[in-house]
């Protein structure tokens, strides 16, 4: 969109802490709240999620109606400045980042706190349509905005890796009730990484900062150190409460590689080498629940304020003592559990690769693996750029090696166009009972422009997860209520033909010899002159 | 089989071979202006001569000054000192008995003793002192520069006010301030009487935790200290009097209050907001011992001296910006230059054609014309098509060309030389 030169004026008041207590009254419908949940996992290690949760109260998410004028002042105690600058600008109603690192091991871990955990960066959003600006046009500015804001490159999310999968992601909040339709943008770059830059700003966000309360664990050490990682900021609007942001990280740390004694034990010192010494002011609640281990002994120390369901709660805001470090304890070293007794903690067992030696033809396999006794209905998400097609026709589908009628319903395929549209494949699965159905299909790939190789090294590409949402019981209905966890699949890495960048010029001089050789031959054919040659007798002798 | 003399077959008959190479040079020929246009970049032939001329030009604003007719000959030597002064700036004075008919309105002296009293176009003035005249005049129509600390101009400007508490862990904090009253008392009003120049966006945030990087002393900052206020080392502060609560400009950028707890109003703090965002904009203060009695907040005198100062430097500044585009496009050959970078330095001329027809009609009009005339100017300078093909030098072309055509034209043109001697020689041999 174009823009006017703006310069920014900078007014600042600086309150220096003095004598007086001056506490102004707290007069906004503004709210924030943060929250810790950590859970020990049955393969010894801990996962840790923070959320922090901001709400503006009474507020609606702008309609792109106004876009053309001049919006209201914006005037925020908590709430992000610079996350809401870009949510009026580009009249976002709903917004969902993700940016993880490793791969969300779904068998040994269960479910993740934040649903979105797909490898790189994610982001789908949900805006209204009207006004002079398209949905196109706000959602290639949203991606720059947000490039900008989290350091990371989302701008490369362009229309060549941009989908519309409404089966799959549907608005978690309200939407307001505009004249025009809400329309649903999603994209993902498989090959994003987190790292310490994208936190940087994700903390500048908060209203503590890494300063005080909850988000004083976030080290960035440590953060990246654990064995998968990732952060998030969703923003979503409810009709009864206002617009919400949610700001999360999650990490899962190993505390058995550190430990020189087989044992999981952990603290807030050994996760995070921080503790939290100052509540945050300005945080409405401010809890850490932890999940307590069912059937084993354990200690917890400080013990928890309050503990219910299988799960211990401290409450920094109303303990007169401030819990600055916890710390589980286990009186046994750990025993790596082993065989298949344990019990699925996910209904999906999921398993995808792509085979297929040549650099123009391969073969997607994907395995599902319904650990239920009763039948599950999921949708099947696969969106792919342009660098790999699908031949759609040969896609079957097996059930526990034999083919097998109506496994495969509602399909909805947008084939990809070169150079500017991702393929979309969204279908529904019905998985029999405790049965594997595999499904495959042929797929060839992209021969590339030099021009469309990345400048950096050559590692192949990495194409996004497939999801998978299984459907409540029996249910026909595909709309919110319906559909239950998202379940994403490892990504994977395509190698398709490189060219030998080092020699163009040679190649360039190679094809021209020929090319000159040959249009010389020709040439003199055509215009060589043909004469006889009378030799002389005498010379004969 | 019989072989056959080469001579009897059609094709080696010498028409038939000089119209194969003449047809070979006529799609060589032919092809040349489509390879030309097809490798060219869109250079647009931009209006140099025009842009040249107007650089040259100089714009002068008149001012004119009504005075009490008895006192019209009198002040003779302080309106010559007033115009020479002026003069400098770009602005012309003109000294009249009576009122002068025209949309540019007059500036009217009064005679009165009770001191220096300004009111919408009217000052007071005592004219038994004629010390003082041209000096009050000279501050009032156009102010001493406060140079590096107005900010450039644009035609928006976002302003953001931060409430910043030092360590709100430390219970000692403000939690929230009644922005929106401070704004709608204090400082809408000057936006309202500043639209005419700049549109404003404004927004206020809260931050719990800015601690300083160095330790504070109980009273006062020093200068040292607030060169590390804002962290950062490149912004060069200027020393102005401090006063509590302590307050602080950064040049082009903002401006800082420093307040101490306990209470925390924003009838405290908004009034020093006003007075730092007016030196941003470049608003002066009015001359020592002027009084103003007006309603509004900035006085008549006051609001159009900065019109008259930024369609100045406006006018100024876009008249170089044209002339930069033109010297670089001439110095780069490898720039693209568009329609729309053309449409924008046409348009930009065109504004500041009207900046001069208006500039003795209507001061309002020129104000508008010249923020016109700055924002094409940027624009077009600023345009990103021009960099497209920037760096892609005219060697890398050749390299590419040479190796195909360098071979492939050499046996063309040695047919066509051969052929030539050939049908000489048979010229030569028939006569």
């Amino acid at each position: 969109m174009a823009t006017v030169p703006t310069i920014l004026l900078q007014i600042l008041a600086t309150f220096i802490a003095g004598s007086g207590l001056a506490q102004a009254s707290s007069s906004s419908g503004e709210e924030f709240s943060e929250e810790l949940q950590i859970r020990p996992l049955r393969d010894g290690r801990v996962a840790s999620t923070f959320s922090f949760r901001t709400f503006l109260h009474g507020a609606t998410p702008r309609s792109p109606e106004s876009l053309g004028s001049d919006d209201k002042s914006q005037h925020y105690h908590v709430f992000p400045l610079a996350l809401g600058q870009i949510l009026r600008e580009y009249a976002v109603t709903e917004l969902h980042l993700s940016m993880n690192a490793g791969k969300w091991n779904y068998d040994e871990w269960g479910y993740p706190g934040e649903l979105g955990v797909a490898t790189g960066a994610e982001l789908w959003a949900w805006m209204g349509e009207g006004g002079i600006y398209t949905v196109d046009e706000r959602w290639s500015g949203l991606r720059n905005a947000l490039s900008g804001l989290f350091c990371a490159s989302l701008a490369s999310m362009d229309e060549q890796r941009t989908t519309s999968p409404l089966m799959t992601f549907v608005p978690e909040g309200d939407l307001p009730n505009w004249p025009g339709p809400h329309l649903l943008r999603h994209a993902s770059l498989p090959s994003e990484h987190v790292c310490t830059e994208n936190l940087t700003p994700f903390l500048k966000l908060l209203p503590c900062k890494s300063f005080s309360g909850i988000a004083s664990l976030l080290n960035p050490h440590r953060l990246f150190d654990a064995d998968w990682h990732g952060m998030s900021a969703h923003v979503l609007w409810h009709a009864s409460q206002g617009v919400e942001v949610r700001l999360s990280f999650q990490l899962v740390s190993d505390p058995l590689r550190q430990s020189s004694s087989k044992r999981r034990d952990w603290s807030f010192r050994s996760l995070f080498d921080r503790s939290i010494d100052n509540r945050c002011p300005v945080a409405s609640s401010s809890t850490i629940d932890v999940k307590l281990p069912a059937e084993e002994a354990y200690s917890l120390e400080p013990s928890p304020s309050s503990s219910d369901g299988g799960i211990g709660r401290y409450n920094l805001n109303v303990d007169g003592h401030l819990p600055s470090d916890i710390a589980m304890r286990w009186p046994s070293e750990f025993q790596y559990p082993l065989g298949s007794a344990s019990v699925p903690l996910v209904p999906l067992a999921l398993q995808r690769t792509l085979t297929g030696a040549s650099q123009a033809n391969g073969h997607l396999a994907v395995r599902v693996q319904n650990r239920l006794n009763e039948e599950l209905r999921v949708v099947y998400l696969e969106t792919m750029p342009w660098l790999v097609q699908f031949y759609a026709h040969t896609l079957s589908a097996t059930v526990d090696g034999r083919k097998h009628a109506g496994l495969i319903s509602n399909v909805s395929y947008f084939p990809p166009l070169h150079h500017s549209r991702p393929t979309t494949f969204q279908a529904i699965l019905t998985l029999p009972p405790k049965s594997t159905v595999a499904l495959s299909m042929d797929v060839s790939k992209a021969f590339l422009r030099y021009t469309d190789h990345q400048p950096d090294a050559q590692r192949g590409w990495d194409l996004p997860p497939a999801i998978f949402v299984p459907l409540r019981n029996g249910s026909d209905r595909i709309d919110g209520h319906s559909l239950g966890q998202r379940i994403y699949t490892p990504t994977l890495l395509v190698d398709l033909a490189t060219p030998d960048f080092s020699m163009p010029y040679n190649v360039i001089i190679f094809t021209c010899t020929v090319m000159a050789f040959i249009f010389g031959s020709v040439f003199n054919l055509l215009t060589r002159k043909f004469v006889v040659v009378h030799l002389d007798d005498q010379h004969k002798e | 089989m019989p072989l056959r003399e080469p001579s009897t077959i059609f094709f080696q008959s010498d028409n038939v071979r000089r119209t194969i190479i003449a047809s070979y040079w006529i799609i060589i020929i032919l092809a040349l202006p489509l390879w030309w246009k097809t490798t060219s970049i869109e250079r647009l032939s931009l209006p140099s001569s025009r842009v040249r001329n107007q650089a040259s030009k100089a714009l002068r604003l008149p001012v004119h000054i009504q005075l009490p007719g008895s006192y019209l000959d009198t002040t003779k030597r302080s309106q010559d000192q007033l115009a020479q002064t002026l003069s400098k700036q770009g602005v012309d004075v003109v000294f009249t008995g009576g009122h002068i008919e025209g949309s540019n309105p007059t500036y009217i002296l009064k005679h009165a003793t009770n001191g220096l009293v300004l009111s919408d176009r009217e000052l007071e003035y005592d004219f038994s002192d004629e010390s003082k005249l041209s000096t009050i005049l000279s501050e009032l129509l156009c102010p001493p520069q406060q140079g590096h600390v107005v900010a450039p101009y644009s035609p928006r400007f976002r302003l953001s006010f931060t409430l910043l508490n030092e360590d709100s862990t430390s219970g000692n904090y403000v939690r929230s301030w009644d922005v929106s009253r401070g704004i709608r008392q204090y400082i809408t009003p000057l936006l309202d009487q500043l639209s005419l120049l700049h549109n404003f966006t404004i927004e206020s945030q809260v931050q719990y935790h800015a601690p300083l990087a160095f330790k504070p002393r109980p009273t006062r900052l020093s200068s040292e200290d607030l060169s590390v206020f804002v962290n950062s080392a490149e912004w060069s502060l200027c020393d102005q009097p401090l006063e509590m609560p302590e307050s602080f400009l950064l040049p082009q950028w903002g401006g800082i209050v420093v307040h101490d707890p306990p209470s925390l109003s924003v009838d405290d703090i908004f009034p020093i907001f006003a007075r730092q965002l007016l030196s941003l904009l470049g608003v002066s203060p009015l001359p020592v011992g002027v009084k103003y009695t007006g309603d509004v907040p900035i006085s008549r005198w006051q609001l159009e001296a900065l019109l008259r100062r930024r369609t100045l430097e406006n006018t100024h500044s876009s008249q170089d910006t044209l002339r930069s585009i033109v010297t670089l496009v001439d110095q780069i050959e490898g720039m693209p230059v568009g329609w729309n970078v053309k449409d924008d330095i046409l348009d930009a001329l065109d504004a500041l054609d009207k900046v001069y027809a208006s500039s003795s009609a209507s001061l309002r009009e020129t104000v508008k014309q010249s923020t016109d005339a700055i924002v094409l100017a940027s624009r077009a300078f600023f345009n990103p098509d021009m960099l497209a093909l920037l760096y892609f030098p005219a060697e890398h072309k050749y390299a590419v060309y040479a190796p195909l055509f360098a071979s492939a034209v050499i046996p063309v043109i040695a047919a066509a030389v051969r052929e030539l001697l050939a049908w000489r020689r048979q010229r030569r041999q028939q006569t």
